[in-house]
């Protein structure tokens, strides 16, 4: 099996070459500059080669336009007839029949936008200004782009490895594994035979033909040591991506190790995802509850003027999640005209802890609870004066929240899903494949959201034939999420570069009767 | 650079194919057609936060020049916003006649701050919007332009041009250089 030795050491110094492919900045410090037909001069970050050969350096196909691939493999193939004639991992924008580039040939390419074969680069590659040690510096970096082996991949296996925190809910992490398992399950059902080495064909959509093996890596004791564990569990069990996920009130050394070991980490269960579009391995099916902070913050603006509330008091326990959503509330509404109050609940019992915070609270407020179930149970003896009641569906427990009826008869919910009458047909499928592989539905959501991470990891693959390239699962992923229909509790995802979360509104709602767990929506589709 | 302008007069036609942009022989063709398009009825966000009608946007005795792009796009569209943002620039005084509007193909991101962000990049002066607004809106947007391909990343790069009060839109496939396109607004300038 081919194990990629990961050293820090690689993640940790950026090199020249990075510098100047990924961010346009040559070793000088100065930007890296170039022109197109025209005089169109670009410099800097807009320059780098990273926006149009993506950081794999494997290229793409926008529309019709052809990316090629560039780095070292890629440059200085032989000439082919068609791509099956290559012996070279498949990508869509393959080159296979061009002479190679020299060192000589590809610094002309790059400076005056001529091809292997003497004719003109397209228009829309740029010519760029390099001095020959700043032009070796890149093509040594371009040489080195695609790795000679993969972490994570053998001939006959494909590793995977899934992330839960210590304080991850338990009835979620079974149902996600349940999940999880019988999905690794089938895809290992249809692939017990031994399969020849794989041959490309642009021809076919391929299916990786390798079964898949899930690495359960479950986390312990504070969030400061889990980098530490990640990276001796990454060292022990190679992984090409990490899987879903839980998590619990924080996900940050998470996404941090992610990041730093360049290791894909796909669509975790976590209600407070890292916000870093500028990251490149995570992606995150939505903002969680800093989307919801977003949606309510939305409602409370358009009522000002109307029913514009004098205060928006919000309550949250200050360990929990709660505490940054609140925060975001307050960030969005600042400048405006309402006074926002944050009310952390003391210790002790959610009831008392509660009537203290609420005591004051008349008419002219507005109340946001970022509680989660047992919390919101203990209003039970608490009555309603304020004239909105805002509550979070992910932390209070989405259709289910325990809101004693008075509290209930008035509540609007953040919802940063489609509505559920909308979602049915879309959820037939992985409801269906539930029902069919017994899998008890303990948390419909995490269950849904994990079921449909695992079928767009397999699409994605899929399209990839046998480039198994960490970076350019990513990028593929990118490119192919917009097509997907059946999308689950989420009536869209998408994705771009620079852009990590895939669902981006929601729906404030409140219920239909005081009985059922039946939502109406107060507008239409919201995007904050 | 060779480059082929291919002009097609008299076609009415939406989404001609010019396939040679993935050969490398013919780097860059740019095809341009006549067509009458209906401006549908749909309401935008634009990048000032106001509700606009798309039809009175382009229809307020200036002559529109439309292109669409998403402020995440890396590739071309950062390529066709300085390429209108120097036809901007190289229109001079003439500019004040001209309504510059680059429609979001990805409303859900693209917020009215985004899109000012963006416009800034390119030194877009006044008379150059962005707009935004729900999906369903950039959608029939694209549609009535023929400029839709079911998801962003299938893209293409396209401008429209249009004389004030005209019915006939110039309709401009591939990357046309500010001067090319500055070629094309004087053409249709003269038919008028």
């Amino acid at each position: 099996m081919l194990v990629a030795p990961h050293t820090w050491a690689q993640e940790a110094h950026a090199s020249a070459g990075e510098a100047i492919y990924r961010r346009g900045v040559l070793p000088s410090a100065e930007p890296l500059t170039g022109t197109r037909e025209s005089d169109l001069r670009i410099s800097g970050a807009a320059a780098a080669c990273v926006n149009c050969h993506r950081r794999s350096g494997l290229g793409e196909i926008e529309g019709r336009i052809s990316i090629p691939p560039i780095s070292g493999p890629y440059l200085f193939h032989p000439r082919a007839k068609d791509r099956d004639d290559l012996d070279l991992p498949y990508v869509e924008a393959i080159r296979p029949d061009r002479d190679p580039y020299t060192d000589a040939t590809l610094a002309r390419a790059i400076r005056a936008g001529i091809g292997a074969d003497g004719r003109p680069l397209s228009y829309l590659m740029p010519h760029y200004t390099l001095s020959d040690a700043d032009m070796a510096t890149l093509i040594g970096y371009l040489k080195g782009l695609t790795p000679a082996g993969v972490r994570g991949v053998g001939d006959s296996v494909l590793h995977f490895a899934t992330i839960i925190t210590p304080d991850a809910d338990p009835v979620k992490r079974r149902g996600m594994l349940d999940v999880l398992q019988h999905f690794f399950a089938d895809k290992d059902a249809f692939s017990r035979a031994e399969s020849p080495r794989l041959r490309s064909s642009h021809r076919m959509m391929f299916k990786a033909n390798r079964r898949w093996l899930l690495h359960v890596w479950e986390l312990s004791g504070p969030p400061g040591t889990w980098v530490q564990q990640l990276r001796e569990h990454l060292a022990r069990e190679p992984v090409l991506a990490v899987i879903s996920g839980l998590g619990g009130k924080t996900w940050a050394p998470v996404h941090e190790f992610c990041e730093a070991a360049a290791v894909p980490c796909l669509f975790p269960n976590v209600d407070l995802p890292v916000v870093a579009e500028q990251d490149f391995y995570s992606l995150y099916f939505s903002k969680g509850v800093l989307l919801e902070a977003e949606l309510i913050a939305s409602r409370l603006t358009e009522d000002a003027g109307a029913a514009a509330p004098g205060r928006v008091v919000q309550v949250f326990r200050p360990d929990d999640i709660g505490l940054p959503a609140a925060q975001a509330v307050r960030a969005a509404l600042s400048g405006g005209t309402v006074r926002v109050v944050q009310r952390p609940l003391g210790a002790g019992a959610a009831a008392e802890a509660l009537a203290k915070v609420l005591k004051d609270v008349g008419p002219q407020d507005a109340l946001v609870l970022w509680l989660r179930p047992a919390d919101l149970a203990g209003l039970a003896r608490i009555p309603v004066r304020a004239s909105g009641v805002f509550v979070s569906s992910l932390m209070g427990g989405m259709s289910n929240a325990p809101l004693p009826a008075p509290w209930r008869k008035v509540a609007r919910l953040s919802y940063p899903f489609d509505l559920p009458d909308q979602r049915r047909i879309r959820m037939d499928y992985p409801l269906g494949w539930f029902r069919i592989r017994q899998i008890p539905v303990v948390d419909e959501r995490v269950q849904a959201d994990t079921y449909l991470a695992c079928g767009l990891l397999a699409e994605t693959l899929s399209h990839m034939a046998d480039s198994f390239i960490p970076d350019y699962l990513v990028e593929r992923l990118e490119g192919l999420l917009e097509h997907r229909i059946l999308t689950a509790y989420y009536p869209r995802l998408a994705l771009a570069p620079n852009q990590r979360f895939a669902s981006k509104g929601g729906y404030i709602v409140h219920f239909a009767d005081l009985a059922g767990g039946q939502l109406v929506a107060d507008s239409d589709w919201i995007v904050p | 650079m060779s480059r082929r302008w291919l002009f097609l007069p008299g076609l009415v036609c939406a989404g001609l194919a010019f396939l040679a942009a993935a050969d490398e022989s013919e780097p860059n063709p740019v095809v341009v057609t006549n067509v009458a398009y209906e401006v549908p009825d749909v309401q935008l966000v634009r990048d000032d936060g106001k509700r606009v009608s798309l039809q009175r946007e382009m229809n307020d005795g200036r002559a529109v020049v439309l292109n669409f792009i998403f402020t995440d796009c890396s590739s071309f569209c950062p390529l066709s916003s300085q390429t209108l943002g120097q036809f901007q620039h190289r229109l001079g005084a003439d500019g004040r006649n001209v309504h510059l509007m680059s429609i979001s193909i990805d409303p859900e991101q693209d917020t009215p701050a985004r899109l000012r962000e963006y416009a800034r990049k390119f030194d877009a002066g006044p008379g150059w919007q962005h707009y935004t607004g729900t999906l369903a809106a950039s959608r029939a947007a694209q549609r009535a332009f023929g400029a839709y391909r079911g998801d962003k990343m299938s893209h293409t790069p396209l401008t429209l041009m249009r004389a004030a009060g005209g019915k006939s839109w110039r309709r401009i496939d591939g990357f046309a250089t500010p001067d090319e396109l500055l070629v094309e607004y004087h053409q249709l300038l003269a038919l008028q």
